[in-house]
C-alpha cells in the first residue's frame, strides 16, 4: 500500500543526534517551536493518564474520588498494593497469563514457520489454494468467533465430563487449554513468515538437499536461523496481544474461574461494593499487570514497531 | 513477490508433497476446527432457536432471527447500528486528524523515535487498564473534571450522561489508536521525495502551503489506508465499551453492534439472535471494506 521511493526513508532521525537541521528542508524548519509545542502537548495527553493511574494507586483510603480533584496523593501509600495481593489471587492470575502467553506465542511461531516454509519453498499440489485460504482467514473479524468457539469448547466431546455428543459436562473449559486454543495458529503469522522465507535463496536450500539433508533439517538449520528477526517481531506482536487479551479470557473464566487472567481478575474488582475504596486497589493491580508488558515493549520496541508496520502489509 | 518454490530436482515430487502437508497439518487442522467449523456452526445457530445446553435441542427457524433484527421496534438498526457508525466514524476522524498533525510535527524534531514511543504506549496496554483509567478520569472526582473545574466549568458525569457517554468513549478509542496511525503515516511521510520540498522552498512557499499542497496530497495513500483500517476496527470493537460502561449504558447510549451480539449471547442466552447479529455486522463490514477498497483503487491510480 505504501510506496517507498527510497528518497528520505533513511534520513529520519533514528537517534537523538542530528535532528531538525540536517535532515529536513529549510521550509519545514522555520517553525520548530510550533512543532515542539504541538508534539509536547500531545505527548502530555498520552502520558498523563498513565501517571494518573500510578497516582491513583498510591492514594490512601478515603482520598480517592474526593472533591476537588488532586493529582498527587497526600501520602504515597503502598497499602493498595498490599490490598491487591490480598483481594486478588495474583499468583494464579500471573501464572494463567504467563502460561497462556507462552503457549500461544510458542505455537504461533512454530506453526507459522513450518507452514510458511511449506508455502514458500516446497512444491506440492494445492499450494496456491492453501495460500489463498490462509489469506482468506484474515478476512474474518474476531467477534464472529466468540460464540461458536465458546460453544465448541464447552461441548467438546469426551472432555470435562461430556459424552460423545458433547453434552453433560464443562468440556474443555476445565483446563487451561480453553484459554489458548482459539489463538494457537495465526493466518497473519503464516503469511508473514512465508513472505520472508520466500526471500531465502533457493541455491542454499538446493545445495543442502544435494548433500542429503531432509526438509526438516533444512527448516531447522537454514530457515529458522535466517528468519530470526521476523520471528522475533512476530513473537513480540503475539506476546503483547496474548497478554492483553480480555474478551475471550472473560468468557472462559465465567465458565471456570480458575482460568482468570490478569485483566479479567482485576476487572472483577469492579463488582465489589465500595467502589471508592476498591478503585485504588484496582489501579494498583493494573500497574502491576501493565508493567511487565510495558517494559517488554520499551526494551524491544524497534522490533515491535516493525511488526506493526508489517501488519499493515496485509 | 518473487515466484516461490525452488526446483527440487534432488527429491521425488511425491516425497516433497508429503513433507509439505506434514508441515501444514497443524495449521490446516486448526483452521478446520477453529475457523471452518465455528463459521458453519454460527451460520446454523443464526437460523435456529436454542437456549444452550443440549445440542439436540437446536430448533431451526429459517431467517426469523435476521428479520427479527430489523423488525419494527427492534433496537438493532437504531440506536445500535447508529451508535456503531458514530463510534467508528468519530474514532477515525479524531485519530486520523490527530495523527496527521502529530506525525508531521514529529517529522521536524529531534528524538523522533522517543516521541513516537510515547504516543504508542496505549497500544501495548491492556484494554482493561486503558478503559478503567479513563473511566475514573471521567468521574466527577477525576482528572478530566478537575481540569474542567480549574477552567471554571462545572463537573459533568461524562459516562453517566446519555449525551456525553458515546463521545467520551470515542475519545478514548481514538487516544488508544493514535500510536498505530502515527507510525503508518510516518512511513508515508518518509516516502515523499525531498525534491518536492526543495522546489517549494525555491518558490518561497510558506510552511502551511507546503503542508496543504505537498504533504497532504502525497500522504493520501497512507491516509486512506489508516482510515480504512481504523474504521473497520471501530465497527468491530467493543472491549473498551464493556470495560468503560459495562452494558452499553446509560440506557443504550453506548451499545454497539458487537457488544449487542455479546450481550444477546452471554447475558440473555439468545444464541440464535446473537449469531444473526454477528453475521449481519460481518456482511456490513465486508461490504464497507469492498467499497472502500474499490474507491481506493480508483483514486489510488491518480496519485
Amino acid at each position: 500500500m505504501r510506496r517507498n521511493r527510497g528518497t528520505r526513508a533513511d534520513r529520519g532521525a533514528k537517534r537523538c543526534r542530528g535532528g531538525a537541521g540536517g535532515e529536513r528542508g529549510p521550509v519545514r524548519r522555520r517553525f520548530p517551536w510550533l512543532s515542539y509545542a504541538v508534539v509536547a502537548v500531545g505527548a502530555a495527553v498520552m502520558v498523563v493518564p498513565f501517571l494518573d493511574l500510578l497516582m491513583s494507586s498510591l492514594k490512601g483510603s478515603g482520598e480517592y474520588g474526593r472533591l476537588p480533584y488532586r493529582f498527587l496523593p497526600e501520602a504515597f501509600d503502598l497499602s493498595n498494593y498490599r490490598a491487591a495481593f490480598q483481594r486478588l489471587d495474583l499468583p494464579l492470575l500471573f501464572r494463567n497469563s504467563t502460561v497462556a502467553t507462552a503457549v500461544i506465542t510458542g505455537s504461533t511461531l512454530l506453526t507459522s514457520s513450518l507452514a510458511g516454509y511449506a508455502l514458500a519453498k516446497l512444491r506440492f499440489p494445492g499450494r496456491e489454494l492453501i495460500f489463498r485460504l490462509v489469506l482468506a482467514t484474515m478476512m474474518f473479524p474476531p467477534f464472529l468467533f466468540f460464540i461458536p468457539h465458546f460453544l465448541i469448547l464447552v461441548h467438546w466431546p469426551l472432555a470435562g465430563g461430556n459424552d460423545l455428543l458433547g453434552s453433560g459436562g464443562a468440556g474443555l473449559t476445565v483446563s487451561l487449554a480453553a484459554l489458548v486454543m482459539p489463538f494457537l495458529v495465526s493466518g497473519f503469522g503464516i503469511f508473514l513468515m512465508r513472505q520472508f522465507i520466500v526471500a531465502i535463496p533457493d541455491d542454499i536450500l538446493e545445495a543442502a538437499r544435494i548433500d542429503g539433508a531432509g526438509e526438516f533439517t533444512l527448516w531447522w538449520r537454514i530457515v529458522v536461523p535466517q528468519t530470526k528477526p521476523v520471528a522475533l517481531t512476530l513473537a513480540l506482536l503475539t506476546v503483547v496481544n496474548a497478554w492483553n487479551e480480555y474478551i475471550w479470557a472473560l468468557l472462559v473464566s465465567t465458565a471456570n474461574p480458575r482460568l482468570m487472567t490478569l485483566p479479567v481478575g482485576i476487572q472483577l474488582l469492579q463488582s465489589f461494593l465500595d467502589p471508592d475504596r476498591m478503585v485504588p486497589v484496582m489501579m494498583a493491580g493494573l500497574v502491576l499487570s501493565s508493567v511487565p508488558v510495558l517494559l517488554f515493549f520499551l526494551l524491544l520496541q524497534k522490533h515491535y514497531l516493525r511488526g506493526v508496520m508489517l501488519s499493515g502489509l496485509r | 513477490m518473487a515466484a516461490p518454490g525452488g526446483p527440487a530436482r534432488t527429491r521425488p515430487r511425491s516425497r516433497q508433497t508429503a513433507v509439505a502437508y506434514l508441515f501444514l497439518t497443524p495449521a490446516l487442522l486448526f483452521f478446520a476446527l477453529f475457523l471452518l467449523l465455528p463459521l458453519l456452526f454460527a451460520l446454523l445457530l443464526a437460523q435456529s432457536r436454542w437456549a444452550g445446553f443440549d445440542l439436540a435441542d437446536i430448533e431451526p427457524v429459517g431467517l426469523a432471527n435476521f428479520t427479527g433484527l430489523f423488525a419494527h421496534g427492534a433496537t438493532f438498526l437504531t440506536p445500535v447500528l447508529t451508535n456503531t457508525f458514530l463510534y467508528a466514524l468519530g474514532t477515525v476522524v479524531l485519530a486520523t486528524a490527530g495523527a496527521v498533525v502529530v506525525a508531521t510535527c514529529i517529522d521536524n524534531l529531534r528524538c523522533q523515535g522517543l516521541w513516537r514511543t510515547l504516543y504508542f504506549l496505549p497500544v501495548v496496554t491492556t484494554v482493561v487498564a486503558v478503559g478503567n483509567v479513563w473511566k475514573y478520569m471521567y468521574e466527577p472526582g477525576g482528572l478530566v473534571n478537575g481540569v474542567l473545574n480549574a477552567l471554571g466549568l462545572g463537573s459533568v458525569a461524562l459516562l453517566q450522561n446519555p449525551g456525553t457517554a458515546l463521545p467520551s468513549v470515542v475519545v478514548v478509542q481514538a487516544w488508544a489508536s493514535l500510536g498505530t496511525a502515527i507510525l503508518i503515516l510516518t512511513a508515508g511521510l518518509k516516502a515523499i521525495p525531498e525534491s518536492y520540498y526543495e522546489a517549494a522552498e525555491l518558490d518561497g512557499a510558506r510552511p502551511f502551503t507546503v503542508f496543504r499542497r505537498i504533504t497532504l496530497p502525497l500522504l493520501r495513500p497512507s491516509l486512506v489506508f489508516v482510515s480504512i483500517t481504523q474504521f473497520i476496527a471501530g465497527l468491530q470493537s467493543f472491549a473498551l465499551i464493556i470495560v468503560m460502561t459495562g452494558d452499553g449504558g446509560p440506557g443504550d447510549a453506548t451499545d454497539v453492534a458487537a457488544l449487542e451480539m455479546y450481550r444477546q449471547a452471554f447475558t440473555y442466552g439468545d444464541w440464535g439472535g446473537a449469531s444473526a447479529a454477528a453475521f449481519a455486522l460481518f456482511v456490513l463490514i465486508l461490504a464497507i471494506t469492498l467499497v472502500q477498497l474499490w474507491l481506493f483503487r480508483r483514486k489510488g491510480s491518480e496519485v
